[in-house]
């Protein structure tokens, strides 16, 4: 019996753990990995294109497109204090030789939705820019698309850029607003679940004493991550947000999930909050959540069965 | 014990909308020993503020206390315009549709922030608030007097859902939600501030059988309150699929009275005043540091009710609830 391989876009601003998730993708049998779009967040998308074209070059990957996609953001953050002014803990590795797409990430995306019909699965890693462009460009492509597989919010929890906000909804509310009411088959992994995935020290001693080209690469710039967490959150270990999520695509067996509706905040000083309504309650009036399509948000998560899978695929080579 | 000996009594005003739970706090204050109400103050939430004077006034002669003074609060939140009121929750008289007469006793000349701006001056230390409704009127004491935050004893709070859903919106709890500038003013003033939120007061109800034992019972107003609960039980039916109601105020007063059946978690709590969250309260737990400053740095932080004892707070309700 032949299996088809889940196809799968992600949309990444790598970033230490965009690029531990597009590793994770790339040794996962399961996937056939469509290409890669950029976006801001951990680092500009200037510097997340060239990152994206540079791991792949890295691990010998140049047969995967990589599509530019927004450099808009109203207040830009960037998370360089976390991820380095690389976006890659500072190793200032070597320009790439390749280039991107002529095409924009946004125009890549309804592309692929078109031409595999409700096959393609976007992993979006950071602000959710490039899905409301996409969505914009063509109406018609939250039916078409798949699923996105989302990497925001912070529901019920403190966020992670403030006590409101988690990242990358932060970096583009009014999009993240956009790409959940659009009725497209939506999974939302929010930092609630992330920080629950922890790479912990003897896992990054494990990965240093891998020969995979994966662990090896990994290994060079997982060092200024340990040290943000160590200084954020008194923890030793990091979180692997963008690991976590791509399993949550790859087996989504590993995760629970609630139905409901997800809006977004975009103004006032919680802009960039997440607020699920899991419609267990009849409210005497309408609200911003009546009467909008419903997703899925993870509510638990194996973490040490996400942790091995990872872990295995990162210390095993092609 | 000596006979002068004498119970310390602490003194209480309580802010109030009635409101069917508001008028089983009132009723269960004016019989707990440890406490002296030195007034009530209204407000508009459960029903119009006007409402709220003649059923606070209602209260009081029922309660066996006219004296009591009973002093109007603010008839419109901060930013002015309409009140939501909830009169699908209470009814249109805010007690339920009971239609009673009229009080004979009137209010105080003092509006409600005057009334309590006085009362914390003339007993600096001593005076604690419980808030039961929108805290227009405590926004509006503080700003009328710098040193009310200083002087208040404690502010307790019913409002907020921290982590949960609100009862308005999915974002917002109904006292919040009524006027998210004054909470927010409230919440930031550097007062000692206990907040209860739903999260909290939704773990305590009385179901069918609790107000059929309350009926049963020989507690002094324990008709009056179950004829009074009647249209507040069929709203939860109809609003949350439970047969019984949610104790939210009697919860928070016990909150005041009874801290040791709680735990709470301090933490700077600001609330949004915009958008399609407007009412929502957001506590910074304290996990993160930071790595720049924020609408949350900076501030005194309050406390958070986090954990309730059902048992012992069900018992305290209706042991008040149900003494001859």
């Amino acid at each position: 019996m032949t299996t088809t391989k889940k196809k799968l876009v992600i949309d990444t601003d790598p970033g230490i753990d965009d690029a531990m998730a597009i590793f994770v993708a790339l040794r996962s049998p399961e996937v056939e990995l469509l290409g890669l779009t950029t976006i801001f967040g951990n680092v500009y998308t200037t510097l997340a294109t060239r990152n994206a074209l540079h791991l792949l070059e890295a691990v010998g990957r140049t047969d995967i497109p990589v599509a530019e996609g927004s450099h808009k953001a109203t207040k830009l953050r960037i998370a360089s204090f976390v991820h380095g002014s690389d976006g890659l803990g500072n190793q200032n590795f070597p320009p790439p030789t390749g280039k991107p797409l002529d095409q924009s990430a946004a125009a890549f995306l309804v592309e692929q939705a078109n031409l595999y019909p409700g096959q393609v699965t976007v992993v979006a890693l950071g602000p959710l820019t490039n899905l409301a462009l996409a969505i914009e460009l063509d109406p018609s492509f939250p039916k078409k698309i798949g699923q996105i597989v989302i990497l925001g919010g912070a529901y019920s929890v403190n966020g992670n850029v403030n006590p409101a906000a988690e990242a990358n909804i932060f970096g583009d509310p009014d999009a993240a607003d956009i790409v959940f009411t659009s009725g497209a088959d939506i999974l939302a992994v929010g930092i609630n679940i992330t920080h629950q995935v922890v790479l912990s020290d003897a896992d990054r001693e494990k990965l240093e004493q891998s020969d995979s080209k994966y662990a090896r690469y990994l290994s060079k710039i997982l060092g200024l991550y340990y040290d943000y967490h160590k200084d954020a959150y008194f923890i030793k270990g990091v979180y692997l947000h963008d690991p976590a999520t791509l399993i949550a695509a790859v087996d989504p067996s590993l995760m629970t999930y609630t139905e409901g509706v997800v809006r977004v905040q975009t103004d006032g000083i919680t802009k960039g909050l997440t607020v699920f309504d899991t419609t267990k309650k009849r409210y005497g009036e309408i609200t911003a959540w009546t009467g909008k399509p419903t997703v899925k948000v993870a509510v638990t998560v194996d973490a040490p069965a996400v942790v091995e899978i990872i872990m295995q695929r990162l210390t095993t080579d092609d | 014990m000596g006979s002068n000996e004498q119970i310390h009594r602490d003194k209480l005003i309580i802010d109030t909308d009635p409101g069917i739970d508001d008028s089983m706090t009132i009723l269960m204050a004016f019989r707990a020993p440890t406490v002296e109400i030195i007034g009530l103050t209204t407000i508009f939430g459960n029903t119009t503020t006007k409402n709220a004077t003649q059923n606070a006034l209602l209260l009081c002669e029922r309660a066996g206390h006219p004296e009591v003074p009973v002093a109007e609060g603010s008839a419109e939140p901060l930013k002015g315009g309409e009140p939501r009121v909830a009169d699908f929750v209470h009814g249109s008289d805010g007690l339920g549709n009971l239609f009673l007469p009229a009080p004979t006793s009137k209010k105080v000349d003092e509006n409600a922030a005057e009334f309590m701006v006085n009362k914390v001056s003339q007993f600096p230390g001593e005076v604690s608030i419980l808030a039961l409704g929108p805290l227009t009127n405590v926004a509006l004491a503080i700003k009328r007097d710098p040193s009310f935050a200083s002087k208040v004893k404690k502010i307790v709070v019913l409002g907020g859902a921290f982590f949960a859903a609100g009862n308005v919106s999915p974002a917002a709890e109904a006292n919040i939600y009524g006027d998210p500038e004054a909470a927010d003013i409230v919440f930031t003033s550097g007062a000692d501030v206990d907040v209860v939120g739903i999260n909290i007061t939704t773990q305590v109800c009385f179901t069918d059988e609790d107000l059929l034992e309350l009926r049963n019972s020989k507690g002094k107003h324990a008709q009056f309150l179950c004829d009074m609960c009647q249209f507040y039980r069929d709203w939860h039916a109809e609003s949350d699929g439970f047969h019984g109601i949610f104790l939210h105020d009697p919860v928070s007063f016990t909150a005041l009275v009874h801290p040791e059946y709680f735990t709470f978690k301090k933490g700077v709590v600001r609330v949004e005043t915009q958008g399609i969250c407007t009412g929502h309260t957001l506590m910074d737990q304290g996990l993160k540091k930071w790595n720049s400053e924020n609408p949350w740095s900076g501030y005194k932080p309050i406390s958070v009710a986090w954990t309730v004892d059902v048992p012992n707070v069900l018992a305290f309700v209706k042991e008040l609830l149900m003494a001859p």
